[in-house]
């Protein structure tokens, strides 16, 4: 395996009592577009919460592009760039507003000048003069696309990033991200629940199931071995326990 | 040069809170009870001195003795007292509301999570966050002392030596002291409740509490009489009760230390009367805003950037 960009070991993250991530253990490969798949509460918001720094785990540690998240926190936080599921931002202040003050927090050198080139890059800068109020949520996604890449962040996390948006705006985000990662070689970190957009988008899958890690292989070679879109559905079903596909029915 | 991030969350913290109309609307109440202030205090002061002036040339005209015009026989800080008043009342109120906005506005946005991955540390947030709430206190006393001063310079017959000068500079860091453990109540509630409205009404509640029930149990203060900067500063009846209470509560009781220290700072303290609190008023006062400044502080710092937005 190439050199890992994310090495997470025996990761784990408790809530009031109760363990939601468990022995979390994984290698990601520097340059992957890496799906993480898992029915809803299964813990891929909580893995990222603590990869991001956000929240810090209760046991277990990761390393983001060699830095460790729980002795190093800033490193990691200068190597990552993170999309929420519902990407919020200042409201009445403009995107440009936005992203320059998210550019010097970030300590971008020159920030109106990168700002202008992520719009751009984006192609969004018709959304630079305006207010964050009326957007869209395909237009609060880019935008959230586009402060999180101000840095130029070597591991993008992105949860749930198709989530909510139309299928025009569900190919532009995925063209985005497979011209962010062939462009500029930044590792992609994706939480997701369409298979379908795993198979278009990522390069790695993991599946994670109440907190336990039971999938982890390239999708070439899950693609190899079980076919089409629909095989990897049945994939990801047969490893989601039965108590909760029978919650789902 | 980069601007520091502790620079960088206070402006536009600062910016964004006074954008809020809540914010601009109590700010703009105060600035204008202080300017109608500093008005009475004027025009009663003009009037009297136009009358002497009158009298004096009568006076004078018929080959009588001229009295000295009363107008000097008291200091002219004494006429900015109301302002004591509006600061306890309507000021505290602005900076509740100002440290409230300055974190609620971020939890309500729902932006916690993108600037928790941020390069910055969480004690850059909340010295930032602290930094923006003492900006705009400083901001509105600045504001009402040169309304104050701008007053003084106008006024016919009365000039300020410079010991009532740095009096005055003393009477606003007073008044933005005590404005200030209010807003840093504000900033921490807004930092540690988890609805909106909880964080909102603890820190009034707290202000409702120490204007208006405190002065009760140690300066025997009805409510109507807290409001007006001479009836507070009436002597306490010696009662085991109020000898009691005094003592006990004194340290507390932060709306009868602001008002003492206003009280001696404007040369309007009665004769013979003095705080019942064993603390000085001032240092009453600087105690209590490191106590807040300690609250704030933790209920930022505790803040979570990954669970922290209302919504959540």
């Amino acid at each position: 395996m190439p050199e890992p960009i994310l090495s997470l070991r025996r990761l784990c993250q408790v809530f009031d009592g109760v363990a939601v991530i468990n022995d979390l253990t994984m290698d990601i490969a520097k340059g992957e577009v890496f799906g993480f798949l898992g029915h809803n509460g299964a813990g891929k918001t909580t893995t990222i919460q603590m990869l991001t720094t956000l929240a810090r785990p209760a046991a277990g540690t990761a390393l983001v592009a060699g830095h460790d998240i729980c002795t190093d926190p800033l490193a990691v936080r200068r190597a990552i760039g993170y999309v929420p599921e519902n990407v919020r931002l200042y409201d009445s202040l403009t995107a440009t507003e936005n992203l320059l003050f998210f550019a010097r927090l970030s300590g971008v050198p020159a920030p109106q000048r990168r700002v202008r080139e992520v719009l751009d890059l984006l192609d969004c800068t018709y959304l630079a003069g305006r207010r964050l109020g009326g957007f869209s949520k395909g237009m609060r996604q880019r935008v959230g696309l586009a402060q999180a890449i101000l840095h130029n962040p070597s591991v993008l996390f992105l949860d749930e990033p198709t989530s909510g948006l139309d299928p025009m705006g569900i190919r532009m985000l995925r063209d985005l991200i497979l011209r962010l990662n062939a462009e500029f070689g930044m590792t992609i970190f994706m939480n997701t629940h369409l298979i379908s957009e795993i198979a278009k988008t990522c390069t790695s899958i993991a599946v994670l199931s109440h907190g336990k890690l039971v999938f982890h292989d390239r999708i070439a070679a899950v693609t190899a071995r079980y076919g089409d879109d629909t095989a990897l559905e049945e994939l990801y079903l047969s490893l989601t326990p039965v108590g909760r596909l029978q919650e789902v029915a | 040069m980069a601007d520091s991030p502790v620079l960088l969350i206070a402006r536009q913290s600062a910016r964004f809170v006074l954008r809020e109309r809540t914010v601009a609307l109590l700010a703009t109440l105060f600035v204008a009870l202080v300017l109608i202030s500093a008005w009475l205090g004027w025009q009663a002061t003009a009037t009297v001195d136009r009358i002497y002036v009158d009298a004096a040339a009568f006076l004078q005209k018929s080959g009588q003795p001229v009295p000295p015009n009363p107008v000097l026989d008291i200091s002219p800080l004494s006429l900015m007292r109301n302002m004591s008043v509006y600061v306890a009342l309507i000021g505290a109120l602005s900076a509740i509301v100002i440290g409230n906005r300055l974190v609620g506005l971020d939890r309500k946005a729902g932006i916690l999570p993108l600037m928790g991955i941020r390069p910055i540390s969480r004690a850059a947030y909340a010295l930032g966050k602290i930094a923006a709430l003492a900006g705009l206190i400083l901001l509105l006393a600045l504001l009402s002392g040169a309304i104050a001063a701008l007053t003084f310079l106008m006024l016919p017959a009365v000039a300020p030596t410079a010991g009532q000068w740095a009096q005055l500079a003393g009477f606003i860091g007073a008044s933005a002291l005590y404005m200030a453990i209010f807003g840093l109540a504000g900033l921490g509630t807004g930092a540690a409740a988890r609805s909106e409205t909880v964080g909102l009404l603890v820190p009034v509640t707290l202000w409702l509490t120490l204007t208006f029930i405190l002065p009760q149990l140690t300066a025997n203060l009805n409510p109507t009489a807290a409001i007006n900067p001479i009836s507070a500063l009436a002597p306490l009846p010696s009662t085991p009760f109020f000898d009691a209470a005094s003592q006990i509560l004194g340290p507390f009781s932060l709306a009868d230390s602001y008002k003492f220290a206003s009280a001696r700072l404007l040369d309007y303290l009665p004769q013979g009367i003095a705080s019942p609190s064993f603390i000085p008023p001032v240092a009453d006062l600087v105690l209590a805003t490191i106590l807040a400044t300690a609250f704030a502080w933790r209920a930022l710092i505790r803040l979570s950037m990954a669970q922290g937005d209302y919504n959540v």
